[in-house]
């Protein structure tokens, strides 16, 4: 449920940039910058997704499939906030008072409390700002950054990002694209584009956003009568958003071309249930997907988006990343 | 029917009536559904005040010129002039107008009066409380004590009762009567004939469509007769009626008998081999034969036009 | 003695008041608000006899008393309700066709626009007290069989008071309102086309089928906002809180388009149709 934060946080359907409007010249470190101290403030908006990664419609996860989907957003921009994520017939609503987490789910009528982790200033799961910042930091060190012109997201005038891949990164990703508000320097829409199309991948952004206070109520949970309450299990320092790394787990190459290599979870059914239906990659079952690949690391199964890669192996292995399947096939095949 | 049509005609004056201006008056109207001509170039005026009937089997496009005059289906070519509207303005003159078109219309769940209150609140004439013309027009009609029971359990006679009160829920100019007598028992015939005969006598015209020249005989002045679409012959009842006799003879010499008969002043011509005679005194065209010394072999009086015309349209129609 | 007026049509307000009466006093209107006023008590009872469970938002219901309105009011939108409206719409032009009444309305004459006017009125009246007898059915229902704390749990775990409850109530109320009249405008265009009832009925019951399946099919989303179906879906908004409008106001503001599209075909066809 976490991890659905997450990505409801970062992810959206995204105004399409109309019109550019005019913003004084800033360098593409100055933004960056900018934006990793950015302040935005208490804030609310609908955030919306527009997947098209063409991952497999996967019946435990089906939020992964194609299509667009939306979250409401409130920040109090002090580590408050609130995320909904509407459904057809229900609701999972995430309240952060700073301290205490909750996560209700209408459906069952369920409220998850979580004390452990300690308060960000900016906390990711429920505040896009954070997530942006920090990807925008680790891609600097492969790619080319620039700014490139300006664009309007959500009705405000933004700049826009570019991160393209050094010439030498073997990613299937041609550039990823930010735009970041020119007053509050926060991130209000992340592009990915993939190569070899011009529709972008994954677009997640604000469809609206309102900076300006707000409502202390919403930032405070009281679970309704005849909730079932339950206490998650402690979390560990990784961050409250990510469960820890599974034993095992490892990186090859960095940059664009990182390729993560992990076991396979083996309580990989429960999890399904409770937080991973929001993760883009890894968890649900994947036996019955891709196609058979093999090779020196041993046979598997290969599954192929717009994005990147996985390969299943047989042994219980996992290596995903942004890159063409013989790259993720070398990543297994490296002790 | 050649020769009886042309007769007719030469004897039909548009104009007969009253002199004032017709309640109704239809130009070159022309109906088709596709291939099929309804009705086909009716001249026709109804003249203020007058009772006419219209006379057709059935299939002849009498309800299609109703439908046409009462503006519920647009011409195809031709106009429609009712009280003194015509074209788009044509509602107009609806008002004044009641109709009992294509059988009674009435909804089973409601009582009789209940559906003439429905009626009656759509009537621009009406005004104040809209019982009293309802209780009024069902008296007349003679349906008082079935009123409330539901028009579900009316049997036929009392459902054409139904739709003639609600033609005359208001006073009237011009009052259309489809088949007003189907279904009714010689009660309801008699009682249907009375109501005519009110409207007539209060000045309203009527138009009576029907396919029983008798019934039209009983109450009609005037008379349109429709036969596939086409008006065959419109006029005074009285003149098309009274005027017709012709008196058939057989004689042993047809030229010498014609030019004796119309030595004598007959108007007399040759039929095949026989004399026709019309406008007759039958003992005296026989003694003006006699005199002139032709014989007579048999004399007939022949049927009156309209009746013989009819008398075919209808027999064709059976 | 009543006065004979100069008047070309009726008034207005006379020929309306007579059309509801009428509307109103149809047995098939009296049966259909019947049956819809069981929706809430069936779910009421269900709720009651196998307690929690189910799927959707009828499973909300349970404990949560003011939930039943909102529900019954979705479970019944898409299929009932539409049906229901249909049927007064198939009954205003083109049963009056079938029973020989409506030549009677247009040689009275009532004018081709108010026709359209008075029909309208006729199939609004039908639209509004279905869904209210739903929602009052609904909540009384709610109150007595389900109970539930005296507030309305939203889906986002909030707890709101009566008056607010009764307000998201009201307007879901109204929002379906609209919907439904989208619904009757397009019946009531199909309506002017033909003498036959059923077929009105078969019409809308296809087009809700029709719209359902293309609205189902991924490949043609784009669809989506042309179909009204799609909308139908807003009403459970306002069971969220803070309460979102987006989807209201764009599934209300599709249902107008449907409104102004079926009103205007119904008014061009009934100035030509014959009576």
């Amino acid at each position: 449920m976490a991890a659905g934060a997450v990505v409801a946080g970062v992810i959206g359907i995204g105004g399409t940039a109309a019109a550019q409007p005019q913003l004084p010249p800033v360098s593409p470190e100055d933004l960056v910058a900018s934006v990793m101290t950015a302040q935005p403030g208490p804030f609310n908006g609908t955030v919306g997704i527009d997947n098209e990664l063409g991952l497999p419609a996967l019946p435990g996860a089906p939020q992964l499939g194609n299509g667009e989907q939306s979250a409401r957003v409130w920040s109090g921009g002090d580590g408050r906030g609130r995320v909904a994520l509407p459904s057809g017939d229900g609701e999972k609503t995430l309240v952060s008072d700073g301290t205490t987490r909750w996560a209700y789910d209408a459906t069952d009528r369920t409220a998850t409390r979580s004390t452990g982790g300690a308060p960000e200033q900016k906390d990711p799961q429920t505040d896009p700002a954070g997530a942006s910042a920090q990807i925008i930091g680790e891609l600097r060190k492969t790619s080319q950054v620039a700014v490139d012109g300006t664009a309007e997201v959500a009705g405000r005038p933004a700049y826009t990002l570019v991160l393209t891949p050094q010439p030498t990164e073997r990613t299937m990703l041609r550039e990823v694209r930010v735009a970041v508000d020119a007053e509050k320097r926060i991130p209000l829409q992340l592009t990915v584009l993939a190569t070899g199309s011009a529709t972008p991948a994954l677009q997640i952004g604000f469809d609206d956003v309102t900076f300006g206070p707000q409502d202390p109520s919403l930032f405070t949970f009281t679970p309704p009568p005849g909730t079932t309450v339950k206490d998650a299990p402690a979390r560990g320092q990784d961050g409250p958003q990510r469960q820890g790394p599974p034993e095992g787990t490892r990186t090859v190459g960095d940059g664009w071309d990182r390729v993560l290599v992990l076991q396979r979870p083996a309580q990989q059914q429960g999890d399904q249930q409770q937080g991973d239906q929001q993760r883009p990659e890894g968890a649900p079952d994947l036996n019955a997907l891709g196609t058979p690949v093999s090779g020196p690391w041993g046979n598997g199964r290969a599954i192929t988006t717009a994005v990147g890669t996985a390969i299943v192996t047989d042994d219980g292995r996992v290596a995903v990343g942004a890159v063409p399947e013989p790259v993720v096939a070398e990543a297994l095949g490296t002790r | 029917m050649s020769v009886t049509e042309e007769a007719l005609q030469t004897r039909t004056d548009p104009s007969s009536g009253t002199g004032s201006e017709p309640a109704a008056r239809l130009r070159d109207l022309r109906k088709t559904y596709g291939s099929v001509t309804a009705v086909d170039g009716v001249d026709l005026d109804l003249p203020a005040g007058a009772v006419v009937g219209l006379l057709g089997p059935n299939g002849s496009g009498k309800t299609t010129l109703i439908r046409m005059l009462l503006g519920l289906t647009p011409p195809t070519a031709g106009r429609v002039e009712l009280l003194g509207h015509d074209g788009t303005q044509l509602e107009r003159a609806l008002p004044d107008v009641g109709a009992l078109v294509e059988g009674p219309g009435f909804h089973p769940f409601l009582s009789g009066r209940d559906n003439l209150l429905r009626a009656a609140a759509c009537e621009p004439r009406l005004d104040g409380d809209l019982r009293v013309p309802v209780d009024a027009a069902l008296e007349r009609v003679g349906l008082t004590d079935a009123a409330r029971r539901r028009y579900r359990g009316y049997s036929l006679g009392m459902k054409q009762r139904l739709g003639l009160a609600a033609a005359l829920l208001v006073p009237r100019r011009l009052v259309v009567l489809d088949e007003p007598t189907n279904g009714l028992d010689p009660a309801g015939t008699r009682d249907v004939r009375r109501v005519i005969a009110e409207l007539h006598e209060a000045g309203t015209t009527v138009l009576l469509s029907s396919h029983l020249l008798a019934e039209v005989e009983a109450v009609c002045t005037h008379v349109a007769v429709l036969a596939k679409g086409s008006l065959l012959v419109s006029g005074e009842l009285a003149t098309l009626l009274a005027s017709d006799g012709e008196l058939a003879l057989t004689v042993d010499d047809a030229d010498r008998g014609l030019a004796a008969l119309r030595a004598a002043g007959f108007q007399a011509y040759r039929r095949d081999d026989a004399l026709a005679v019309t406008e007759v005194d039958p003992p005296a065209v026989v003694a003006a034969l006699v005199h002139a010394g032709v014989g007579v072999w048999e004399v007939s009086r022949r049927r009156a036009h309209l009746e013989e015309l009819f008398a075919r349209l209808t027999e064709e129609d059976a | 003695m009543t006065a004979v007026l100069e008047r070309t049509h009726a008034s207005l307000g006379r020929v309306v008041g007579a059309e509801i009466r009428w509307v109103l006093r149809r047995p098939r209107t009296l049966v259909v608000l019947g049956l819809l006023a069981l929706i809430p008590v069936a779910v009421a009872i269900g709720i009651a006899v196998a307690g929690r469970g189910g799927r959707g938002l009828i499973a909300q219901v349970a404990g949560n008393g003011f939930v039943l309105p909102v529900a019954a009011l979705g479970l019944a939108l898409t299929l009932l309700l539409p049906l229901a409206v249909a049927s007064a719409a198939a009954d205003a032009v083109a049963g009056e066709a079938g029973s020989g009444t409506l030549r009677g309305l247009l040689v009275a004459p009532v004018g081709r626009a108010r026709f359209v006017v008075m029909k309208a009125a006729g199939v609004i009246t039908v639209a509004v007290l279905a869904v209210a007898i739903i929602a009052v059915v609904g909540m009384i229902a709610g109150a007595l069989v389900v109970g539930g704390p005296g507030s309305l749990i939203t889906l986002s775990g909030t707890t709101l008071g009566v008056g607010e409850a009764l307000g998201r109530i009201a307007l879901v109320a109204a929002w379906t309102v609209g919907q439904l009249l989208a619904v009757g405008a397009v019946a009531l265009a199909i309506s002017t086309f033909t003498e036959h009832p059923l077929v009105v009925l078969a019409c809308v019951l296809g087009g809700l089928i029709v719209f359902g399946v293309l609205g189902a099919i991924p490949a043609l989303d784009w669809l989506q906002p042309l179909l009204l179906t799609s909308g139908f879906g807003a009403g459970t908004d306002v069971l969220r809180d803070p309460l979102p409008l987006d989807g209201l106001a764009s599934s209300t503001l599709r249902a107008l388009v449907y409104v102004v599209l079926g009103v205007g075909v119904t008014s061009w066809r009934m100035a030509r149709r014959d009576g």
